[in-house]
């Protein structure tokens, strides 16, 4: 540490970049035989407050043989000056360059993040592109939710892990531990034996053809060991699948500063702009008891004063009551809080709100998504007016004032009566305020905050167009316009992000040319209004022969061969085309609790679910 | 309900090295907290709408700087013998931090008026000669710029110091200086290596290949008897 001692001192939070917290994990490296760097292509911060790759640390490090340590993108001020001083990527725990490391994993949770994550490639001091690094170098892995179409940055990693990974990347340290102790291995032999594995994607083993259009003509694996479609990884029980219980406490402030519980994957409701709701499927929930005894274990090894339990939307975990209530038992004399986010509006209760008031809370947001009951049920969110009327009042008669409402602009089938109808449900929140007899003191304040729709790879809405960048910023002008009511805020997202979020969404492989020119040209942290610089990446596009509206704005025909199709998530492409079609016609679908709408994932297995036909 | 009379003061000194010398005064406090948690210490929260465990430290420690002499007080609402508690926060801190000593405390934090600093520079071509230079540096008048709470003002950094020495320790330069320190008058120690830096050779070139520490070593009352 003695040569980084005085460039720490002169950079902005040193804390990022020094490890030694309580619960992190130190190996002897003379006894270890695999080296893992765990890599998140963003801020200490973020990526401390990221639950999977926290889940990922342990069941890796729970390996004899292998230690796993964690790396996170350094800030421009700290990159600057070990680009100066030729200090390589390091890993926190033992400040060892990751260059001689045998495994280089990478989370990408995010499609803005990917110059990040390859920045991350250079500053380690390796070649960018898989196929300029030698035999000798780390095998490059990456993983998380954007690995679902791993095909923009395809060229920068050698495997891609499918799904979830707490099975799987055990199982590929073991798989790469074996050959190495058999002296079997080498890079391209490990690859082509991991690609046999479920789960396991590997890029440079497919042939990819286009057509003139630039439309894909065919996308084959080269060999015929190498399976066509790669079928994504779950754990099949959420109760006995390794979770982590002693958590690294980071010294420094972090988004998510307090124990994660994870309630269950998945969601019922199959909204049909998620790809959230496409990808978890099939649902698993985790049992109230086995909750409540890992909160209680991380409590104790982390001192924290705050649970949220996590998932994508909380209300629909049928344990709810029982966990809140064995919950409350002892967190309530510990002063411990307990939050619940993600709360859907039809299943918000009294008794609910009256568990969570322990947390001081002065608002609650929901996400009604659309403004007007047809464009609700083309999406399928399956929310009607008074569902949200119901929550509201609850929430004021609970002595809330504070109401945020998410919305989307840009919906496949949406017009500008639907967008007016979002100023019109907004009117409708602050009316239920004032119908109350008793109202709260404080007066209320309704924020309606609206993004753009960014269609998604393994949705029903995966071959609809984005809205031109003038389209949207016409909507949200003309919304801005419609919301006079002086108790309504209005914020809305920046459409150039979501347009560069669509290009690289539904991105082939040919968007690795321009991902690496923009790396070269020092573009990083896109993610952060500070760096995001629209021009700067069309100007990227252009240089590298790429039309952004290729991808962003162009509707692909159902049967047109996607980047995506390699992946299979479990979810048939049959049944996205029924939900997309459905949509057209504004008909809804039912949540998997009520009927089971044949969806495809129960296939992958698992515990007992809402699916009928795994029981 | 515990009654007044049963809250027992606390006081803890312990260590704070290694890369702990890159964490905040505020983020060692919650970190505190949550040792406090983890050890199941009985700790007294402070009242009101949002209460939190009490904890109280002696001079704040700036970035950047190590300390063998940090003090922190608390109170618990239920016995707990001195040993236990030092055991059981022991356990549960994290490797580059040491509990020294666990005590009901008989001075007050205020008593502090003066703290005892050694730092050590790293640097090419040290000798007898540099140490001298230094001495007479910082024994003179010596102006930086001290800024505190967005304010910047020049000062004279003889006026915070009680003395110093420099010698030169196989090719290190060795720094003693005691230091005002305590509520009215308060000076950073990173001055003094900025005035180093300012005025010699010293600090001033690639920064992997120089470096320098600054580790608190005692805080001291005003007749400069060590501060218990």
């Amino acid at each position: 540490m003695n040569n980084l001692s005085t460039i720490l001192k002169s950079v902005s939070k040193p804390g990022r970049y020094t490890g030694g917290e309580y619960g992190q994990i130190i190996k002897d490296k003379e006894k270890v035989s695999l080296r893992v760097a765990f890599c998140f292509p963003d801020t200490y911060e973020i990526g401390m407050s990221n639950l999977g790759v926290r889940i990922l640390y342990g069941a890796i490090n729970q390996m004899d043989g292998v230690w796993c340590e964690r790396v996170y993108a350094p800030w421009p001020d700290m990159e600057d000056k070990m680009r100066e001083y030729n200090i390589p990527l390091f890993a926190l725990e033992s400040k060892d360059s990751i260059k001689d490391f045998d495994i280089i994993a990478t989370s990408l949770q995010y499609e803005l993040c990917y110059t990040t994550a390859v920045n991350m490639i250079d500053l380690a001091g390796l070649p960018i592109f898989a196929r300029d690094r030698g035999e000798d170098a780390p095998v490059l892995l990456a993983g998380g939710p954007c690995a679902y179409n791993a095909e923009p940055v395809a060229d920068f990693y050698d495997i891609f892990s499918i799904g979830e990974g707490e099975e799987a990347l055990p199982e590929l340290c073991a798989l790469m531990k074996k050959m190495k102790e058999d002296g079997t291995y080498t890079k391209t032999a490990f690859l082509r034996e991991a690609s046999h594995h479920k789960g396991f994607y590997v890029p440079s083993l497919y042939s990819i053809e286009y057509n003139e259009d630039g439309t894909i003509k065919s996308f084959e694996p080269k060999y015929e060991d190498v399976p066509k479609k790669v079928e994504k990884r779950i754990v099949a029980d959420l109760n006995t699948s390794y979770f982590p219980t002693k958590p690294v406490m980071p010294f420094i402030e972090t988004v998510h500063d307090r124990i994660m519980l994870e309630t269950f994957r998945g969601c019922i409701r199959g909204c049909r702009f998620c790809q959230a709701g496409m990808v978890f499927r099939p649902v698993r929930e985790k049992s109230a008891e086995v909750l409540n005894a890992q909160a209680k274990e991380i409590f104790k090894n982390s001192g924290y004063n705050e649970i949220s339990l996590t998932s994508l939307s909380i209300s629909d975990y049928s344990c709810l009551s029982d966990a809140t209530d064995l919950l409350l038992e002892w967190t309530n004399p510990a002063k411990i809080n307990l939050s619940l986010p993600s709360l859907r509006a039809d299943s918000f209760t009294k008794e609910l709100m009256e568990k969570i008031s322990t947390v001081r809370q002065s608002g609650l947001t929901f996400a009604p998504e659309a403004g007007t009951q047809r464009l609700r049920d083309a999406i399928n969110k399956n929310l009607y007016e008074s569902d949200l009327l119901n929550a509201v009042r609850l929430a004021f008669e609970g002595g809330k004032s504070l109401v945020k409402l998410y919305f989307m602009n840009g919906l496949p089938t949406e017009t500008y009566e639907d967008i007016e109808g979002i100023s019109v449900l907004a009117k409708h929140v602050v009316d239920e305020f004032y119908k109350m007899p008793v109202r709260p003191k404080k007066p209320v304040s309704v924020t309606v905050s609206v993004s753009c729709f960014v269609p998604k790879p393994h949705t029903p809405f995966q071959w609809e167009p984005q809205n031109t960048l003038d389209e949207l910023c016409e909507k949200q002008k003309f919304l801005g316009e419609k919301i006079t009511d002086r108790r309504v805020r209005y914020n809305w997202h920046e459409a150039k992000v979501s347009r560069l979020e669509a290009v690289f969404s539904k991105g082939n492989r040919r968007l690795s040319k321009a991902i690496a020119y923009a790396v070269e040209q020092g573009m990083r942290f896109d993610a952060w209004d500070e760096y995001f610089d629209y021009d700067k990446w069309m100007d990227v596009f252009d240089k590298c022969g790429i039309d952004p509206s290729f991808y962003a704005n162009r509707r692909m025909d159902y049967d047109e061969i996607l980047p995506w199709d390699v992946i299979d998530i479990g979810v048939s492409k049959k049944f996205l085309i029924s939900e997309s079609k459905k949509a057209y016609e504004s008909v809804t679908t039912p949540n998997c609790k009520e009927k089971c709408s044949g969806c495809g994932a129960n296939k992958l297995g698992g515990d007992v679910t809402w699916c009928p036909k795994m029981r | 309900m515990v009654s007044q009379n049963e809250i027992i003061p606390i006081r803890i000194k312990f260590k704070k090295y290694g890369s702990l010398m890159y964490i905040s005064h505020l983020d060692t406090a919650k970190t505190m907290q949550r040792i406090m948690l983890r050890a199941g210490i009985d700790i007294w929260y402070s009242e009101g709408f949002n209460p939190q465990p009490k904890i109280v430290f002696a001079v704040p420690l700036p970035v950047g700087v190590e300390s063998e002499c940090e003090f922190m007080d608390i109170k618990i609402n239920s016995y707990m013998s001195c040993e236990e508690i030092k055991e059981r926060l022991s356990y549960n801190i994290p490797n580059e931090m040491k509990i020294i000593s666990v005590y009901i405390p008989e001075q007050k934090l205020k008593n502090i008026i003066y703290i005892d600093y050694e730092m050590e520079i790293c640097s090419h071509s040290v000798d007898n000669e540099t140490a001298s230079q230094i001495e007479n540096l910082l024994s003179g008048d010596v102006f930086v710029v001290k800024r505190s709470k967005g304010t910047e003002k020049e000062i004279n950094i003889k006026d915070y110091i009680k003395s110093v020495s420099v010698r030169n320790e196989n090719g290190k330069i060795i720094i003693k200086a005691i230091i005002c320190a305590g509520g009215d008058k308060n000076l950073n120690p990173e001055l003094l290596i900025e005035a180093i830096r300012a005025n010699t050779k010293l600090l001033n070139g690639n920064p992997t290949e120089e470096y320098y520490s600054i580790m608190r070593k005692r805080m001291l009352c005003e007749d400069l008897t060590e501060f218990k």
